[in-house]
């Protein structure tokens, strides 16, 4: 073991919303806030905790990224906010130099909110876009309109957080390539740092799956959902945004570390309701329900469940599927120094079989999604499952 | 022992009238198996048994009970396999015994299959108990299934036992009627031995052990024995009975039931319905009835990855070891590589087969539509016997060609009646006779080719009488009928897996439903593939399977990695399942589809 300390990211989970976006399938509840300061408590406790804990041993240092993430952390009030950042600043020492995002909604977010969030050293937003028809915004459950949105950006900026990423949702409801170059015309006006930019999935159990399953959901077929994959995958790289990750651009420099760090294999430690944890070779959940954490919270300080501990194989695996999720793919010398052997001593039949139908490049570096690849990810990524 | 003491029974019963819940109840009255050794239904020994609530393989066990005369009685109970598909495995055990139970469900009345069960025992001359179980629902009305006892089957049920497996009633009645009304065995034990042989069994220890029923003479152990079907000779190593585990024995005198053991390593050397005899005084003839295996109800069985063909043939043999009636010979398909066309006695036999393939041995099974075996005259005055339809001759040779054809009888409350006629008539059925059983209930027979039967006859049966249609069917004859091969083509390649054999008259539906069908269950792919019916060179169908678009994860939410990899742990589980026809990936149940087309 080397002297240097280990690299590894913080993630924070806020599992409250006003009204639960239609097609989300994530854990975030609405109509729980009356919640909301005793979860604030119990998560402050868990990163406390937390920041005691890596603080007393010699392998960690402090944490290289900070996220923020929801359900809607811009839902909690400001004296929630200040609180849960000084808890962080406490727990984990100094934030400044770090990548510090906070998710945010746009009808949400205020200046007195970004304000204190500045203070304490967050420096990048993440805003949910999504369109800019308000129309849509309404058939997918959300709650803002688009100029919403463009002011969020716009009060952003002048609280002085300038490193600012949008999401962006393709194949929606009533949508047509129209709308969606418009929509790719007005997120570039706009000028965010970095893009996310997701294709709506009909997840069991949401609100878009109830009306597919009644009839009442319009999508976009194959073929326009197809035509708008490529729109997006031609037009944002010609504006100088880099495909870094599958569903991320970024313009140079800007590049998101800590989602980066969930395809590096970096460690991260997950707190709050719901949240996940990549922690030595294990992965570990919270409870998702958001009493059930507060109670385990307070009686242990802990709620980390174990969920897997990783086998060399299945270690192997997640290593390749993620890896192939960014541009760089995976290193052949990072596959080497991780596991011992070559990446070519797993998988020479797999490789050769995916480069024949053309989804991967294979060089010296590593292994690589070709743009076909990326389109046909998952048929990809489940040929790296080992038997 | 005396065979004045020893009583032979079976029951018969109709599915889910209380078969095991009774041989269940007589084995804990009578102290074979303490309450706490009792698991539920103790004679159906396989998992498949139980969840299907059916005996797939017979059981016997051997019951001491004291009688009302104070004397030590020997029962052997020779439990029967409950299905169609075993019929001359019943008939074997029938001929074992020289009583048996019928058990009624005292709602349910009397049914098809019971009827036919029925109907062997009585040729075989057992001494019948009625008895009617169930006694306890609400719904039961002994009375009425009393009178259809006796105008259905013609048996006097005045001393028919009213019983409840359930709450124990009429348990001991059933007991002492055993002891009673059934005949004791006749047989000498110095004539020369002839045991007969209803079923059998490998045990990775023992080797493959008869279960058999002594009519004359008697095994001892070390005694060399013959088989006299197979002419397979071998020393009894070891003999004894069931409780219900086995028991060691030094001798089987006659009368008796036990099992047999030696140096037999697989089951084919232990026929049913064969005969066993001393290797040093033969007995002149074997005993009547034994009959060779005919399979009624082929398919093509592949592993997925060829590379299990091996593991696929060595479980077949240790199937085979303890299921002789189940043959299999190696085939190839253009399609699907290298694999088995194997016999079965009926669909059921076929399933449990295909499962306990998958089941027990792991193994990733294609199964090909079920065929019957067609009788195929040529023009040069040959015929030829095909059980595959890709090996059907050149259209232009054949002069015409005959199927089987079954006697079906069907029983169903007369509501149905009409239900039942007009899925028979579809099915190309032929109506026979109509008998009323009571004012109630009425049984139907038809004349009706077994590829329509193998299809989905009962299924459709069932689900248009709401479930009280029962069914049994006998193979009547071969009948001359207008059969085509109805062709499949993916990507333009023919797929010699998917062909079938339909009757002229259905073709181009079949056809056009068999595509579409198919282009529900094959997935999106890299590439388009059509799908096309063919008759001969006709194309009559056609339908075409879009390329896949894209296939991308989508936002993976804080770091919840485990369930992304469930997802793809999904995906690639679904393509392990998929067969590689050409470029396309087919998964297992296109090869099925014509079963699922309405």
């Amino acid at each position: 073991m080397t002297n240097d300390k280990k690299k590894y990211g913080v993630y924070i989970h806020i599992p409250f919303c006003r009204q639960k976006c239609f097609y989300c399938d994530f854990p975030s509840f609405a109509g729980r806030e009356r919640f909301m300061d005793e979860y604030v408590s119990a998560l402050c406790t868990e990163i406390v905790h937390w920041g005691q804990a890596v603080k007393a041993g010699e392998t960690w240092g402090s944490p290289a990224t900070f996220y923020i993430g929801g359900g809607t952390p811009s839902l909690l009030d400001s004296r929630q906010i200040s609180r849960l950042l000084s808890a962080i600043a406490e727990g984990f020492g100094s934030i400044d130099d770090k990548e510090f995002t906070v998710e945010a909604n746009p009808c949400s977010l205020t200046e007195e909110k970004l304000r204190i969030m500045k203070s304490f050293g967050v420096n990048r937003l993440s805003i949910g876009v999504q369109t800019f028809d308000d129309a849509c915004l309404k058939r997918i459950g959300r709650l803002h309109t688009a100029s919403e949105a463009r002011n969020a950006i716009k009060l952003a900026r002048q609280a002085g957080i300038c490193n600012i990423s949008a999401d962006l949702m393709y194949g929606l409801p009533g949508e047509t390539l129209k709308q969606l170059q418009d929509d790719l015309k007005e997120m570039l006006s706009l000028n965010p740092k970095h893009i996310s930019v997701y294709g709506l999935q009909l997840e069991e159990g949401t609100v878009l799956y109830r009306q597919m399953e009644m009839g009442r959901l319009e999508l976009p077929s194959e073929e326009e959902t197809e035509a708008m994959y490529d729109l997006i995958a031609d037009s944002l790289p010609a504006a100088g945004y880099q495909r870094y990750e599958i569903s991320n651009y970024a313009l140079q420099g800007f590049e998101s570390q800590h989602n980066m760090s969930y395809w590096q294999d970096v460690p991260y430690i997950g707190l709050g309701a719901g949240a996940h944890s990549y922690w030595q070779g294990a992965r570990y959940e919270n409870p998702a329900d958001i009493k059930g954490y507060i109670n385990r919270i307070e009686s242990e300080n802990f709620s980390w469940q174990l969920e897997e501990q990783l086998g060399q194989k299945q270690h192997m695996e997640e290593f390749c599927f993620l890896a192939l999720r960014t541009r760089g793919g995976i290193s052949s010398s990072a596959f080497r120094q991780c596991f011992g052997q070559e990446i070519d001593d797993v998988y020479a039949n797999v490789l050769q079989e995916l480069q024949s139908d053309g989804l991967v490049e294979v060089d010296k570096e590593g292994v690589r999604l070709t743009s076909l690849g990326m389109k046909l990810g998952n048929r990809v990524f489940a040929e790296f499952l080992l038997d | 022992m005396d065979t004045k003491v020893i009583r032979n029974f079976s029951i018969i019963a109709h599915i889910d009238h209380g078969k095991s819940t009774i041989a269940d109840r007589l084995i804990e009255y009578t102290g074979t198996l303490s309450k706490r050794e009792m698991s539920d239904q103790v004679l159906d020994n396989m998992d498949l048994e139980r969840e299907r609530g059916i005996t797939i393989k017979a059981q016997t066990v051997r019951l001491d009970y004291k009688g009302k005369d104070g004397v030590e009685y020997c029962l052997n109970l020779i439990d029967t396999p409950g299905h169609v598909d075993f019929t001359y495995e019943v008939s074997r055990s029938l001929a074992a015994c020289e009583g048996a139970l019928l058990i009624v469900d005292a709602a349910q009345g009397v049914e098809a299959q019971t009827l036919a069960n029925v109907y062997m025992a009585l040729e075989h001359d057992l001494e019948i108990i009625p008895v009617i179980n169930k006694i306890d629902l609400p719904s039961a009305d002994p009375e009425r299934v009393k009178q259809e006892i006796e105008d259905v089957i013609g048996l006097d049920s005045s001393g028919a036992i009213l019983a409840s497996a359930k709450t124990g009633q009429g348990i001991e009645e059933i007991l002492d009627a055993i002891v009673e009304r059934i005949p004791s065995p006749s047989g000498e034990k110095e004539k020369p031995l002839q045991a007969l042989i209803f079923d059998s069994y490998f045990d990775s220890y023992k080797g493959a052990v008869a279960h058999v029923r002594v009519m004359d003479g008697e095994i001892k152990k070390g005694t060399q024995l013959k088989m006299m079907a197979t002419g397979k000779l071998f020393e009894a190593t070891e003999i004894g009975c069931f409780r219900p585990a086995p028991q060691a024995l030094s001798r089987l005198g006659p009368g008796s039931v036990g099992f047999v053991c030696g140096s037999l390593k697989q089951v084919k050397d232990v026929r049913v319905g064969d005969t066993i005899t001393t290797q040093e005084k033969s007995a002149a003839n074997p005993l009547p009835g034994y009959r060779g295996v005919t399979p009624m109800v082929y398919c093509g069985l592949y592993p997925v990855d060829s590379q299990d063909y091996d593991n696929l043939k060595d479980a077949l043999e240790k199937l085979q070891l303890n299921d002789a009636a189940l043959v299999f010979e190696p085939e190839t398909s253009i399609a699907l590589g290298f694999g088995y066309r194997c016999g079965f006695l009926g669909l059921l036999h076929m399933d449990v087969i295909q499962e306990r393939l998958e089941r027990e041995y792991n193994l990733k099974l294609i199964t090909t539509a079920p065929s019957v075996i067609y009788h195929v005259h040529k023009t040069d005055g040959e015929m030829v016997k095909v059980d595959n339809p890709s090996d059907l001759p050149d259209p232009t040779t054949i002069q015409y060609i005959e199927e089987p054809y079954v006697k079906a009888t069907v029983i169903v409350p007369n509501d149905f009646v009409g239900a039942v006629m007009e899925i028979s008539q579809n099915k190309r059925g032929e109506f026979k006779n109509m008998d009323y059983l009571d004012v109630n209930r009425v049984m139907i027979v038809y004349h009706i080719p077994l590829s329509e039967i193998i299809y989905d006859y009962f299924d459709k049966l069932k689900s248009s009488t709401r479930g009280y249609a029962s069914l049994d069917y006998e193979l009547a004859d071969y009948q001359q009928a207008k059969l085509v091969k109805l062709d499949i083509l993916l990507n333009g390649e023919p797929v010699d897996a998917l062909s079938t054999i339909v009757h002229v008259d259905n073709a181009a539906s079949r056809g056009r439903q068999l595509a579409a069908k198919l282009k529900e269950i094959i997935p999106q792919q890299m590439f388009e593939i059509p799908i096309q019916a063919a008759i001969g060179n006709k194309i009559i169908a056609r339908e075409n399977v879009r390329a896949m678009r894209k296939d991308v994860l989508a936002k993976c939410y804080g770091g919840d990695i485990t369930r992304k990899r469930k997802l793809l742990e999904k995906q690639k589980e679904g393509k392990k399942r998929m067969k590689a026809v050409g470029r396309v990936e087919v998964p297992q149940e296109a090869f099925m589809a014509i079963l699922k087309i309405e």
